[in-house]
């Protein structure tokens, strides 16, 4: 295996679910043309990604599409049968000229007719104005009404993901599940923890209190030796938090968990107050 | 490992079977397109509706897909790859570009940025879908560690790039590319193993 020699390597599955971003992309596209180990994995990798969709629950569509989707495959076909639509552009202006009826008065009342168009056109443009900086303002609002509600629609679909992923974890056949309580700092912090070693850890927190900026909750597997870190937790306003981390091989197998306090960013041994640990 | 075989041997069919759909559709023959979309279109749909989360957007996706699928048939080479991966492969980018637009704030001129539709051009060099078995795919995903699973799904179905993964699982961006591949590997191995047995 000369897997770990190859940095460029760790990026094939990014690159194959077109999760690399442009410029790391590139580069990974020009090293594709002198490392064959690379071309070979991502075409191995393809096959995988391409495979993904059918593991997707089948939903029918409703029974319309099929028509929709003729409908539009024929007109789509159609030999262009647009309107030229600079058309109406091209068209001579309909306004004759004022001189073309010569007389004085003639001249005096179109003047007075044309002033008072003006005033006229201007109040209403004016109202125009108002009433559309009012219109993009509630235009606004909806926009900014709507970026919300989308945002918060991506943070329940991400958390929708996680669940659905988790759900997986709670069927494993070598599925462990722990109860964590809270310690002198937090009584009433409690935890679970789903435990399997094929497939990681899930931990979920409730109750755990507010930590200024500079601290983090840090999860740790209690083992007969040294504790190994799981990884950091970071709760939500209302101090709960769900988070999967990874279950190394060679973590040995564990004893516990526990959830303690340390500095932002974590630590590689447990330094701080403990909130939360196995009962 | 019967059904396997059987898988095979009807993906190989299907492929045929769109070969021909394909060459109808060529030719203008709306007939093709129906047979396309008969084979295919709840497939494609449901991939669009896993990752829109919404009907009306699932259909207007899968509505472009065949569309797309009409309008470049007579260049589809089915020599390159099979004619559901590229549908497949459509549906996936215009979901996608459809969330991705959703979730980033527009701002002026940013939408050429954003909307950088990638080219639909036929992709997989897959002869045939080794698997193409819900239960198959499904169980190989289970099987995997949760966070390889959750960094895979966030990229596949979500749209999410791996610096915006790192950010939402909180863990550095090589760990991400890590669980990525290790997770794509692990599901190789596994579906090989199921193929190999045919």
């Amino acid at each position: 295996m000369t897997t770990e020699q190859d940095p460029f390597r760790e990026s094939s599955g990014a690159y194959v679910l077109d999760a690399l971003d442009p410029a790391e992309r590139l580069a990974f596209e020009a090293h594709l043309h002198e490392c064959e180990e690379c071309t070979a994995e991502v075409l191995s990798l393809r096959r995988v990604s391409s495979a993904l969709p059918y593991g997707v629950p089948e939903v029918d569509p409703p029974a319309s599409l099929r028509d929709r989707v003729l409908a539009a495959a024929a007109e789509t076909r159609k030999p262009s049968s647009v309107v030229p639509f600079d058309r109406h552009r091209s068209e001579p202006s309909q306004a004759q000229p004022l001189k073309a009826r010569p007389t004085m008065w003639a001249g005096w009342i179109a003047a007075a007719a044309g002033i008072v168009v003006a005033v006229g056109v201007g109040m209403y443009a004016a109202q125009l104005s108002t009433r559309l900086d009012d219109t993009q303002q509630r235009l606004t609002d909806a926009v900014n009404r709507l970026q919300d509600a989308e945002q918060r629609l991506q943070a329940a679909t991400r958390e929708t993901t996680t669940v659905r992923a988790s759900l997986a974890l709670l069927t494993a056949p070598d599925l462990a599940d722990l109860r964590l309580a809270g310690q002198a700092p937090a009584p009433n912090a409690r935890a679970r923890a789903f435990l399997s070693r094929s497939r990681g850890l899930l931990f979920a927190a409730t109750n755990l209190p507010a930590i200024p900026n500079d601290r983090t909750y840090q999860v740790w597997f209690l083992t007969p030796g040294a504790p190994v870190s799981a990884g950091l937790l970071r709760p939500d306003a209302q101090g709960n938090a769900t988070v999967a981390f990874d279950f190394a091989a060679s973590v040995p197998n564990p004893t516990g968990i526990a959830v303690s306090l340390e500095p932002e960013g974590g630590v590689p041994a447990p330094t701080g107050a403990i909130y939360l640990v196995t009962q | 490992m019967m059904w396997i075989l059987l898988a095979v041997a009807s993906s190989a069919r299907t492929t045929a079977d769109d070969q021909a759909a394909l060459e109808r559709m060529a030719r203008g023959d709306q007939a093709g397109l129906a047979e396309m979309y008969d084979r295919h279109g709840r497939l494609v749909y449901s991939l669009a509706l896993r990752i829109v989360r919404d009907r009306g957007d699932a259909e207007d996706v899968t509505q472009d897909v065949f569309v797309q699928a009409w309008r470049q048939a007579s260049r589809f080479d089915t020599t390159r790859g099979n004619v559901a991966a590229w549908l497949l492969t459509m549906a996936r980018s215009r979901a996608i570009d459809l969330i991705r637009r959703r979730r980033v704030r527009p701002q002026p001129g940013a939408d050429d940025m954003v909307m950088e539709t990638k080219d639909a051009s036929p992709a997989p060099d897959v002869q045939f879908e080794w698997v193409q078995r819900a239960e198959v795919i499904q169980e190989a995903m289970g099987a995997l560690p949760l966070v390889q699973r959750l960094a895979i799904e966030l990229a596949f179905f979500e749209g999410l790039t791996q610096a915006e993964i790192a950010e939402q699982l909180e863990v550095p961006l090589g760990t991400v590319k890590t669980r990525i591949r290790q997770g794509l590997l692990k599901l190789r191995d596994r579906l090989a193993g199921a193929g190999a047995t045919s």
